[in-house]
């Protein structure tokens, strides 16, 4: 098979400049091809961590009456002894933190002016070290005291109130039992969340400080847990699930992935531009290569028509316009490798900031992930593509006449 | 050159023609027109045979000749090779006859340009799938046999005219046929190159015994022929054998 190989490597460097502009497209579209790939991996990557910095951990823990529930009917249901159960969780070697968190909403004022918040009660330390509400702070300091009768307001809440960090406001919110109760709290920070929506109705209250103006000491809507990795997410779930009930303290579990209905969407509509883009590209390689093939056919016909007449096979003849398409692809990839490798090792150390991910706070260093899964699937995928591309003048030319090829002028 | 199945210093003789031909018509469409290429060809060629096929331009040599090399198929009459009826042969099977029974020369040699003189010549073994080594002794032996000892590593656009032409004969020569076909072989090189390449065949003639049938209407090639069919208008007008006294010797 080796002849052919070599007949076909020959016939392409016989137009070099053509075998090597049609070159050019498959080199170019790899390179799209897996930096795009690359690029989207770290976008999912950077979109992943804000996810779960949005919550705070990996893992929510909620009441076991929750399980089958929607995450509204799930919201009322509050852990009892949340403390009882983070010591358990606290056990395994895998977890970093368990944050109890008070979910409550209601109304907030300063002097004449109100507005409604949603609010979250949080133990200030647990949530400065997970949480993206850190990175958002604009004035004021974040939270430290566990108990006192502080506050943080999204930019668009204190707006609404007329609020400064330093400035006392009055936050009003109904207990389980339906009573009224009402706190003065001074505004510790002012924090401009990313998602304007959530940034207008936002609220942090230390946890000590949420459960007496509801009246829920000892209780949490949810135990927030925090993971050394994000590998570990599936496997601690089931074991923590596993190791509470043992203790006589079931709950039910959720990863982030379960709850990140924005993460998949995001997702999802990447991988659709990404295999939009990777049809479009294959589509330029099939019609260049294939005009270059056919061209070669064209040019080549009192050529074919001779190795028909001394007897080749049709299908010889197809197998070896084939090989050149295919070679074309193997080549051409190759090198996009190679270009994309090095491109790869350029963008990494250029420091270029990029914008924050969607409903992200920080912008992150470009950062082009290297896939050998896209370089693989890329080389297979172009040789394949190369392949189908010549099919068509390879298959024109094995159909060729002998008799009309050789009086082909 | 190592002949299987005759001798090789004498003409390869076999108790039937390679090839018989009985009414062989072809026509073509020109546009509207209907044109005669061949009408009522009959004739068979004997083993050994040095034939040449004479006619103007337009006579229908070439015709006859893709007919009887099995490039083209008849509108109807029938063609034997070596007593087998091929008239209806799918392309699959007449191309298989090409490639082990039969050889072509071209009137502009057709080499493939990306491939050295031993190639070329060795292409005409390599697609009956013979081994690699095979294939290039025996592309050596044929240069050799045709006066291109040393040029064997040449691409053809290093060698003349004439070379190129004697590597298509080598590439014909190499597969040991039964019969060579050579479509105006003089007509693309100069006189000198013509006679050289005429005295060539001959001599692959006497000493290989393969038959080789000519389409020309170059004086030079007829006169050198041992059988001259005149073809006028598609249909045989004449066809004789010429003693060897009257023919033009090497």
């Amino acid at each position: 098979m080796s002849r052919w190989w070599r007949l076909a490597a020959r016939n392409l460097l016989r137009h070099r400049r053509r075998t090597l502009l049609t070159g050019s497209i498959v080199v170019v579209g790899f390179v799209a091809v897996t930096m795009t790939a690359g690029f989207v991996s770290q976008t999912f990557s950077s979109l992943r961590v804000a996810t779960i910095r949005a919550t705070g951990g990996h893992l929510r823990l909620l009441d076991p009456r929750a399980a089958g529930k929607t995450d509204d009917e799930a919201a009322v249901l509050l852990l009892d002894d949340w403390q009882g159960i983070a010591a358990v969780v606290k056990k395994d070697p895998r977890v970093v933190q368990a944050m109890p968190k008070l979910s409550f909403f209601g109304l907030v004022a300063k002097g004449e002016k109100s507005a409604a918040y949603m609010g979250t009660g949080t133990i200030p330390a647990l949530e400065k070290n997970a949480s993206l509400a850190s990175d958002t702070v604009v004035s004021g300091a974040f939270l430290s005291d566990p108990d006192a009768d502080e506050v943080m307001l999204g930019s668009g809440l204190a707006r609404a109130i007329g609020a400064k960090a330093g400035e006392l406001i009055t936050v009003m919110a109904t207990t389980p039992d339906g009573a009224l109760n009402a706190v003065d709290a001074s505004v510790d920070a002012v924090l401009s969340y990313p998602i304007k929506e959530i940034d207008d109705r936002l609220l942090f209250l230390p946890y000590g400080a949420a459960s007496k103006l509801l009246k829920s000491e000892g209780k949490a809507n949810t135990l927030v847990v925090l993971l050394r990795d994000d590998a570990d997410v599936d496997a601690a779930a089931r074991d923590l699930s596993r190791s509470l009930a043992q203790a006589g303290r079931p709950v039910v579990v959720k990863t982030w992935l379960e709850t990140a209905a924005f993460y998949k969407q995001v997702k999802l509509l990447y991988i659709a531009i990404f295999f939009f883009m990777g049809l479009v590209l294959s589509t330029v390689v099939i019609l260049a290569t294939a005009n270059t093939m056919t061209m070669s056919v064209f040019e080549r016909t009192r050529e074919i028509g001779t190795l028909l007449a001394i007897g080749m096979e049709r299908g010889q003849v197809r197998t070896l316009f084939l090989l050149e398409g295919f070679l074309l692809g193997v080549v051409g990839s190759g090198v996009g490798s190679l270009v994309s490798f090095l491109l790869r090792l350029a963008l990494n150390a250029s420091g270029i900031m990029l914008p924050p991910p969607p409903g992200g706070t920080r912008g992150n260093v470009l950062h082009v992930d290297f896939i050998p899964l896209a370089y693989g699937t890329g080389i297979a995928i172009m040789s394949l593509t190369l392949l189908v591309a010549a099919w068509w003048p390879a298959r024109r030319a094995a159909r060729l006449n002998p008799v009309e090829a050789l009086g082909h002028v | 050159m190592h002949g299987a199945s005759r001798a090789i210093d004498g003409p390869y003789t076999s108790p039937v023609p390679i090839l018989e031909a009985h009414g062989l018509t072809k026509t073509y469409r020109l546009g509207s027109e209907k044109v005669v290429g061949v009408a009522g060809a009959t004739l068979a060629l004997e083993a050994g045979e040095f034939a040449a096929i004479a006619g103007p331009s337009g006579s229908g040599k070439t015709t006859l000749l893709n007919l009887l090399g099995l490039l083209d198929v008849p509108d109807s009459g029938t063609l034997l090779f070596e007593g087998r009826d091929v008239s209806g042969l799918p392309e699959r099977e007449r191309a298989r006859l090409r490639r082990e029974k039969l050889g072509f020369v071209f009137q502009a040699q057709q080499l493939v340009p990306v491939l050295s003189a031993e190639e070329n010549v060795a292409l005409a073994l390599w697609i009956r799938g013979l081994p690699e080594d095979v294939c290039a002794s025996r592309a050596r032996a044929a240069l050799a046999a045709v006066g291109l000892a040393g040029l064997e590593g040449r691409r053809p656009d290093a060698l003349s005219g004439g070379q190129r032409q004697r590597v298509a004969v080598a590439r014909a020569l190499v597969g040991e046929p039964l019969l060579i076909l050579a479509d105006e072989p003089t007509a693309s090189v100069d006189s000198e190159t013509a006679t050289r390449l005429l005295d060539l065949f001959e001599e692959l003639h006497r000493a290989h015994g393969v038959a080789f049938l000519f389409s020309s209407h170059d004086p030079r090639v007829i006169e050198r022929a041992g059988r001259r069919i005149r073809l006028s208008d598609g249909r045989i007008a004449s066809d004789e054998r010429v003693d060897a006294g009257a023919r033009v010797p090497a």
